[in-house]
């Protein structure tokens, strides 16, 4: 009953007129960035986070997470009416949900993935409720040894299962780990990295390199190719909601979609993007009567609730283990250092009244969503319509602003440009930036508990395979990062598998 | 989404696969830059036994070994890898460079007209906030191939305007006044 009690208390402070009002900011705001191609949810709450240092922690977390689901939300649409995924866990959504909106069914395709996403965000929001504590209470036990196995299975969960090549994927990683290791070191005092620029002593602030990664180098992908690519905008015609016969063929595969990526999720097993293919393949599976590759609604229904309950099920970990296993969770994990808030178990015992009021907020904003998303959507649509140039041209201006407003500092904007432009390349040859800016985030921590965890043991590094917890992880690691390859080991063959994917 | 086979790539292999050497390049050089810097780090032999150094040392190494394996598999007949030599044909078909280049001018230019920068002795103020951003956001639109100029010079104003006034007055972050503050704005 403690949970129910502290849940309730949660709601309290969530339902306060000012909290609503940061809530209903975060969804509208999430679900707008959502439509947007191009620009997703970590990049909104990286621009946002200099510009909420003034602001009660609460309210600025109960924004970010409506920004978060709202960002899931949006990317359905563009999915469904311009074939352009809005994310890399979008992508199924395009296959089947383009062709319903061609045939003008496109309403019935948003409207599934809109409920779609609230069952799979209410029933995910219900088990992060329940799980969440006692996790946090067992991870309690957790060693240095241990998180350095979890953050190893998260740099593993990220690189080896996003993306289409795992040596890509580890260059993007490394990278990032680089970056991350610039700057003076916090137990010794050294210089590392630096190249004698004295700029470069306090490292490279985490928001420089998202915003240039994410809005610079995607704005400038997206101009090098405006006048080779033409868009193709579905209008949508007809009603915006599902009749009897859909919805008995969506809210089946809502609920495998839910059941598939809430675990793969938290697990940690590889973000949002497995479960929507499994989704789709497993559906596909279960209705072969249904029109596949012509709109069958089943193909958008499961993978969009596989999408959302994946999103929230990568809370689990954030919350209660400070691992973030995607790029917005890592950007999350950023907001909470920059409060001085201890992302992990201690979260929970420390600050309850911010983490229960968070996941409150969660309930709220997906029904927020709901009815922002069905009613509104033609709103939405419309700002498909804006010009291409100029929406680019603002990207720009915005992550210009939001880096030059943190510190009026040249530096910082010359330091963002050159990380747009090694952006643009990595967008150009496909190497997932998911890893880069997790590499950037993590790795100063897992360097730390490395070194901790040694100085524990007085350097035996054996500490890493005798305790339990972190063996077991490790080895869930070694898997994630083998088992895709083995079929190609075993049988020497090579397998290209037919899906886009660039997050 | 499309069904991305290996056979079409065959004939134009070379060619398209410069792009990704080139990055390989840039990786196994900076790996090696990195490499050096790593070895120079003082080690303080302190109480810990993994020093500043440890870690350091092994992502340049690790890294070192990866743009290895780039560059062969954008190189060796045998390893190629023929998603990426696709995808980067696909690539130099589609991209405009003129378009990239002259943003990135666009955004230096910017930058240094917001802050104002300084020239040797010369100390060059800058425009401001308002100014540069109005100035920004059409021309950066034409760049990308926008041919509404009156609409992109209201929308750049209004967004400089707007952006300035809320930033300045509601949220109580500073950006420079520049040439505003001359007028007594």
């Amino acid at each position: 009953m403690d949970v129910l009690g502290d849940l309730a208390g949660g709601f309290g402070t969530a339902l306060s007129l000012e909290n609503l009002l940061f809530a209903m900011i975060g969804v509208t705001l999430g679900t707008l960035v959502g439509v947007l191609p191009g620009i997703g949810p970590a990049l909104t709450v990286a621009l946002l986070l200099p510009l909420t240092y003034n602001f009660d922690p609460t309210g600025a977390f109960i924004m970010f997470a409506g920004i978060y689901y709202g960002g899931m939300y949006g990317g359905s649409t563009t999915s469904i009416l311009l074939n352009t995924p809005g994310e890399s866990a979008s992508v199924v959504t395009t296959i089947e949900g383009f062709q319903m909106a061609k045939q003008g069914r496109g309403g019935a395709a948003l409207a599934t993935a809109a409920i779609g996403s609230f069952v799979a965000g209410t029933i995910s929001t219900l088990a992060i409720t329940f799980l969440a504590p006692p996790i946090a209470f067992v991870a309690r036990s957790f060693q240095p040894a241990d998180y350095f196995a979890l953050m190893v299975l998260a740099f593993v969960s990220v690189t080896a299962l996003i993306g289409r090549s795992l040596l890509r994927g580890m260059i993007s990683l490394f990278l990032g780990l680089f970056i991350g290791l610039i700057g003076i070191d916090t137990l010794t005092g050294q210089a590392r990295f630096t190249f004698g620029v004295p700029q470069l002593l306090n490292g490279l602030d985490v928001v420089v390199v998202a915003v240039g990664l994410f809005a610079v180098g995607e704005a400038l992908y997206v101009a090098s190719r405006l006048r080779h690519d033409k868009e193709e905008i579905v209008p949508v015609k007809g009603r915006l909601l599902m009749d009897r016969d859909e919805f008995r063929r969506s809210w089946r595969p809502w609920l495998r979609g839910t059941a598939l990526g809430f675990p793969i999720g938290a697990l940690p097993a590889g973000g949002a993007e497995i479960p929507t293919f499994l989704s789709y393949t497993v559906e596909k599976r279960l209705n072969p009567s249904a029109p596949w590759g012509r709109g069958a609604i089943e193909g958008v229904a499961g993978p969009e609730a596989a999408n959302n309950a994946a999103f929230s099920g990568v809370l689990v970990p954030l919350l209660t283990l400070g691992i973030p296993t995607s790029a917005t969770a890592a950007i999350l994990l950023v907001a909470f250092q920059i409060y001085n808030l201890q992302s992990g178990p201690l979260l929970f015992t420390n600050s309850p009244d911010l983490v229960w009021a968070l996941i409150a907020s969660l309930y709220i904003g997906n029904v927020m969503l709901l009815v922002l998303n069905l009613p509104l959507i033609r709103i939405w649509v419309k700002i498909l319509a804006i010009p291409r140039a100029v929406l680019y041209a603002a990207i720009l201006l915005f992550a210009t602003l939001g880096v030059y407003s943190v510190s009026n500092s040249l530096v910082d904007l010359v330091v963002m440009y050159f990380i747009g432009i090694v952006g643009f390349f990595m967008r150009r040859y496909d190497f997932p930036v998911g890893p880069m800016i997790l590499g950037v985030i993590l790795g100063p921590l897992m360097e730390k508990q490395f070194r901790n965890a040694l100085q524990v043991s007085q350097g035996d590094l054996s500490i890493f395979v005798t305790r339990p917890i972190s063996l077991v992880i490790l080895l869930i690691a070694a898997a994630a990062l083998f088992l895709p390859y083995l079929p190609r080991l075993l049988g020497r063959r090579r397998f290209t598998v037919g899906t886009g994917s660039e997050d | 989404m499309s069904e991305r086979g290996s056979g079409e790539v065959a004939g134009r292999g070379p060619r398209s696969l410069l792009g990704p050497r080139l990055a390989a390049i840039f990786v196994v050089a900076l790996a090696a830059l990195l490499l050096q810097q790593a070895l120079q780090i003082g080690s303080t032999l302190g109480y810990s036994p993994v020093g500043p150094t440890t870690i350091p040392l092994v992502v340049a190494t690790v890294l070192l070994v990866l743009g290895v394996l780039l560059a062969a598999r954008c190189t060796l007949a045998a390893a190629i890898d023929a998603d990426l030599a696709e995808r980067s044909a696909e690539e130099e078909v589609a991209t405009h460079w003129p378009t990239v280049l002259i943003t990135l001018g666009i955004l230096a230019v910017y930058a240094l007209a917001l802050n104002g920068f300084r020239l040797g002795p010369l100390v060059v103020p800058g425009l401001g906030y308002v100014v540069a951003t109005a100035l920004f956001l059409p021309a950066t639109a034409r760049v990308l191939g926008s041919r509404h100029l009156l609409r992109d010079v209201i929308v750049g104003v209004g967004v400089a305007v707007v952006v300035y006034l809320s930033f300045t007055r509601f949220l109580g972050v500073r950006l420079p006044p520049g040439v505003l503050e001359l007028i007594g704005l």
